[in-house]
């Protein structure tokens, strides 16, 4: 047989392979619109970059000028809103524990007094850290309006002694740290985890339905009728099978990349081109790991739910919320099993920190493996299809 | 009408045991009611288990060489979350390492630093941080502000020529404060993330195995229809409250491993008061359960069960205000997410659990996961009156 025949063979599965998308309603809805759906979702859940105006409360019990003042500069920072202000701690407590504030300032009764007299008053902040990206964010907030408070006083004293602005704050402030958020200088939590979850979530896709759609030709009996039409070479009748599959994942996948990095235009100082190679390493990868599964297991419902806990584990073992390096080390070998973690590590090393490709040779190399994965199975599979029998 | 609701409670019963004989045989349902329940939050809990990222590594670029900059690099490589890993000569060299992992941050002292500072000058320390992980950035930045106010201290200290210890205290800080982190003391991401990913966890394998129970009967059916062709399957309501009491029963088991054992096993924050709790997961429970059967009537085959739920899981984690603040969740989102019980069952126990608060506080919740539940219960009952109509039709026209 030379090259035309089997690339006709190859033809005759991917033609039947599309008649099957077509007539099953699923593979229209996870494989367009619900990708489709997901890359909103996320981009438009996210879309201020960091949460803005989120309520804090206020309990004033010395209700001066000052704390007023306080107050009102807490209320102008972008993060927070001042939502209510309290009749003690109690209450504001009560308001947290009830979601309806994530943080509050507390001010004791006679602060601007022992300000003013320099007797060192002490406020406190007090933030909720249930959700941990608001706390954070308003610790931050909270911390810079106490520090500010104390500088204020600081500069009005030396200014009125005679000191310039230039001495002033070199001596509120002898050190000053310059920060360089290098790639997301706006800290936007959009691009930190939109470019993590959409991916996530279409490679998700695309292990299922690889799994679905040769498990399904077992299950409805059609499975020697695929092997007939490939001319009963396995690799033939897998890679018609998987090619109309990657023509529409890797569509979906660069639509991705052309709304996020295109029209979003998140940063990607690697280029476009490194872009969209992850891509196809991640559509690829993500299908022979697909592959791999059902020739592993060939029941659908094993294949099916080891697939979709793997998918599912791949968001955590990620690192890109929780690092991997933080993690035991047992797990931190575990989480080089999972193609997410491949994709998430040559992201972050070549497309949002501009990198040469070569820094990350070992993701490549393993996204690679996942790849070519299938090939160790392909005998276990095409003797499962034309032996094995549908158990529910 | 007596003998027709003992014929009903009759029938419910022979429903209630076929249902419990169905799930116990199909292997399926069997790993997503109980296996998956049981194993993933172990999973789950293990993987955030060391809660927060600790000496974190760090490059110097040291162009300064004075004292003050080593005394700058010994208190940062003390701080529980940083570690200087390298020492290098160049920003060059330095952006080389962050390029290969080796570190995730880089501090850069000028030549001029401690110059500056004798000069009483203001000098600077420049921070770059690899924003690819938030929890890094952090680390590296609340350390070097720490260190930075730390050294400030002294300097301000040293300037003033004060007389006494306490004079020297308040130059530094005018206004003291202090800064109490409430709810998730420790700021553990693990206990951040699990309380929320628990009750998840119970919904979606609630779905799962509703769903796969359902195709499992529909494909098992001579009309390929959802409710088996037997003279007890008569009437709405007997199936409808017959499959959920089984379901019921099994899934208090699981919720009380699920939000009981599992904090405890792991060290978690466990504010939670077990009245309370049981009478928030009642309603939650029983909306999950009528939402999965509402939801099954959909299933036309076992495994598009799991090709519909498995993605929504990350969606309704984000939806329910966990990730993203809920006050910052867009309006239609926001609607939306008012459709799932897992919505408020995991604003109500992240808030019973973590934050101490009583059913009083989380009635808001309450109310609606009870709403939801009624809805979903009339839903069920109207999917399977249609049912049970398509199939009274297919019998007649056999006969």
């Amino acid at each position: 047989m030379n090259a035309a025949e089997y690339i006709k063979r190859t033809m005759n599965v991917a033609a039947r392979e599309c008649g099957i998308l077509r007539s099953n309603m699923i593979y229209l809805f996870c494989m367009v619109v619900f990708p489709v759906v997901i890359i909103f979702f996320f981009t438009s859940l996210m879309n201020e970059g960091q949460p803005e105006d989120m309520p804090v409360g206020v309990v004033d019990m010395d209700n001066t000028a000052t704390t007023r003042s306080m107050t009102r500069k807490l209320d102008a920072f972008q993060n927070t809103r001042i939502t209510r202000h309290f009749n003690d701690i109690a209450e504001a407590r009560a308001a947290m524990q009830r979601n309806e504030i994530y943080a509050f300032l507390y001010f004791p009764a006679g602060t601007t007094d022992k300000l003013l007299s320099m007797r060192q008053p002490k406020i406190s902040i007090y933030y909720s850290n249930t959700s941990l990206t608001a706390g954070a964010l308003l610790g931050k907030d909270l911390k810079i309006i106490a520090t500010l408070g104390s500088a204020g006083v600081g500069s009005a004293q030396m200014s009125a002694k005679g000191y310039t602005e230039k001495q002033i704050t070199a001596f509120l402030q002898p050190i000053a740290i310059d920060l360089h958020t290098i790639q997301n200088p706006w800290i936007s939590y959009n691009i930190y985890l939109s470019t993590m979850l959409i991916p996530g979530c279409i490679m998700l896709f695309i292990f299922l339905i690889t799994v679905y759609s040769i498990g399904t030709e077992l299950k409805f009996g059609r499975s020697k009728e695929w092997l007939a039409a490939a001319g009963d070479n396995i690799y033939v009748a897998v890679a018609g099978k998987m090619l109309p599959q990657f023509i529409v994942f890797i569509t979906i996948m660069l639509a991705y990349i052309w709304y996020v990095f295109g029209i979003l235009d998140f940063p990607h100082p690697g280029g476009t081109w490194t872009m969209m190679l992850l891509g196809l390493l991640a559509v690829v990868s993500a299908q022979g790991f697909g592959i791999f599964m059902f020739g592993l297991m060939p029941s659908l419902r094993m294949s099916m739910s080891t697939c979709s806990l793997w998918a599912v584990i791949s968001f955590s073992l990620s690192g890109a919320a929780y690092p991997v390096f933080s993690m035991s080390p047992a797990i931190e070998a575990l989480a080089q099993l999972f193609p997410l973690r491949h994709y998430y590590m040559v992201y972050q090393i070549c497309v949002f920190n501009g990198f040469p490709l070569p820094y990350a040779w070992f993701n490549i190399a393993a996204m690679v493996g996942f790849a070519c994965l299938p090939v160790f199975i392909m005998r276990n599979l095409k003797r499962a299809m034309l032996k094995f029998v549908y158990i529910p | 009408m007596l003998q027709r609701i003992n014929e009903g409670l009759h029938d419910m019963c022979h429903i209630w045991a076929e249902e419990m004989k169905n799930v116990v045989r199909d292997e399926g349902v069997l790993i997503f009611f109980v296996l998956v329940p049981l194993l993933y939050p172990i999973l789950y809990s293990w993987i955030y288990n060391n809660e927060v990222v600790r000496e974190v590594p760090v490059a110097v670029v040291d162009n300064s060489h004075s004292s003050m900059s080593r005394m700058f690099i010994r208190e940062f490589d003390a701080s529980p979350d940083t570690r200087v890993a390298y020492h290098c000569n160049s920003l060059d060299e330095a952006k080389d390492l962050v390029g290969r992992q080796a570190v995730h941050g880089v501090i850069y002292f000028p030549q001029d630093f401690q110059t500056r500072i004798n000069r009483m000058e203001q000098s600077h320390v420049s921070v770059y941080c690899d924003m690819s992980l938030m929890l890094t950035y952090k680390a590296i930045f609340q350390t070097a502000s720490s260190v930075a106010a730390n050294i400030n201290s002294k300097i301000q200290t040293s300037l003033s020529g004060n007389t006494t210890g306490r004079e020297d205290e308040i130059t530094i800080k005018p206004l003291d404060f202090d800064e109490i982190p409430m709810f998730n003391t420790t700021g553990g991401y693990g206990n951040f993330i699990l309380p929320g990913v628990l009750m998840l966890i119970i919904q979606q394998t609630l779905l799962l195995g509703i769903g796969l129970s359902a195709g499992t009967a529909r494909e098992k059916n001579k009309y390929k229809e959802l409710i088996p062709v037997s003279r007890h399957y008569n009437g709405i309501f007997r199936i409808v409250l017959g499959k959920s009491i089984c379901y019921f029963m099994i899934y208090s088991v699981i919720a009380a491993y699920v939000t009981l054992v599992i904090p405890r096993m792991f060290g978690f924050v466990s504010l939670v008061h077990a009245p309370d709790l049981v009478t928030f997961m009642l309603p939650y429970l029983l909306s999950c359960i009528f939402f999965g059967m509402m939801l099954s009537c959909l299933v036309r085959y076992r495994e598009n069960v799991i090709l519909l739920v498995v993605f929504s899981s990350i969606l309704f984690l984000f939806l329910s205000g966990m990730s993203w603040p809920s006050s910052n969740i867009p309006g239609t989102w926001k609607a939306v997410s008012w459709l799932f019980p897992s919505t408020f069952g995991i604003q109500g126990f992240v808030s019973m659990n973590t934050a101490g608060a009583r059913l009083g506080d989380i009635s808001l919740q309450y109310i609606c996961l009870w709403i939801q539940t009624v809805v979903f219960f009339i839903m069920t009952c109207a999917v399977y009156k249609f049912q049970i109509d398509r199939v009274k039709k297919l019998r007649s026209r056999e006969q």
